[in-house]
């Protein structure tokens, strides 16, 4: 009974805004940003703290566009689809997002997950700088500018994990909680 | 050369490069789904007009151009072609021809004026900063 009433307490207050399962198109992406800024707890937001969850969920849709593996539909509705969910508790907002990734990735999202959690603001600043300044070309599936963005966001690490997802896949997600 | 005028969408700004009225504006919402194929045009613009200005000697040159950044939100992706833009507007600028830059941002948004302040920064070139 102990853990239902601690249970209980840890999901008083909360608020699912936005609770999306499935293949994440462009003109998806557009319904979900609209069904945002729908929301009462958002609306409630003072401007920038708006924009900090809008500009967190479009750099989450980004990074599914840019880092989902690339399986068949069919695996992908069998499997499990990409996700994308937005909370709120207490005034605090959580944007969580998930997608299949192939193995091989996984290093490389770590180490990019692993920097930014690592650094204040004054090092992402200076990531982001030399980021920016690179060239990128058409191949480059993104340098990380989308992670530091988001990582300038959080007051809190940006917490993710793997979860095997059968042959040479896993289930990347991450959360991320917007500082006020 | 003749203007470029680029109206807005839900996902893209409102883009005017007009150098007979002096005006380039950029406005609105940024994470168009190409951001690449959206920006090209734009810097492939600027660079005419770089090269075209260039060509003239310097009393030919067109002097004080009126450039006003209002971005209600761009995505990380469009932040690095719009600093691309400002590297392109500092070649404009070190012709002589007198830029007038605007970053323009919300009374408390922060974030929108930390960013311009960064940009200014990285392209070394001087803001001014107005509460919209």
């Amino acid at each position: 009974m102990l853990f239902f009433s601690y249970f209980d307490f840890l999901m008083a207050n909360l608020e699912v805004i936005i609770d999306f399962k499935g293949s994440i198109s462009f003109e998806i992406m557009e319904n979900l940003l609209n069904q945002l800024k729908r929301a009462k707890q958002f609306n409630a937001l003072r401007k920038p703290l708006k924009k900090r969850v809008y500009g967190t969920v479009v750099e989450s849709i980004d990074n599914i566009f840019k880092y989902a593996a690339p399986v068949e539909e069919k695996f992908n509705e069998l499997q499990r689809p990409p996700m994308l969910m937005v909370e709120e508790q207490d005034g605090k907002f959580t944007v969580s997002a998930g997608n299949l990734v192939l193995n091989d990735q996984i290093d490389g999202l770590r180490f990019k997950l692993n920097r930014v959690n690592k650094m204040d603001d004054e090092a992402l600043k200076r990531l982001y700088e030399e980021v920016i300044n690179k060239e990128t070309s058409d191949e480059d599936r993104g340098a990380g500018l989308g992670l530091i963005t988001m990582a300038l966001r959080t007051d809190e690490e940006i917490r993710y994990h793997f979860v095997p997802a059968g042959p040479g896949l896993t289930y990347f997600t991450m959360h991320i909680s917007i500082k006020e | 050369m003749e203007k470029l005028i680029i109206e807005p969408t839900a996902n893209s700004p409102r883009i005017v490069l007009d150098p007979e009225g002096r005006n380039f504006e950029f406005s609105g919402e940024s994470r168009p789904e190409n951001v690449r194929k959206f920006y090209l045009p734009v810097l492939e613009w600027l660079e005419a007009y770089t090269a075209a200005q260039q060509e003239l000697n310097d009393d030919e040159r067109t002097f004080g151009l009126q450039c006003q950044f209002n971005f209600e939100y761009f995505n990380s992706t469009s932040a690095k072609y719009i600093l691309d833009i400002f590297k392109s507007l500092n070649a404009i600028n070190a012709l002589g021809i007198g830029l007038d830059i605007k970053w323009l941002y919300e009374e408390d948004d922060e974030d929108m004026l930390e960013v311009g302040q960064e940009m200014s920064r990285m392209s070394k070139l001087s803001f001014e900063y107005i509460i919209s």
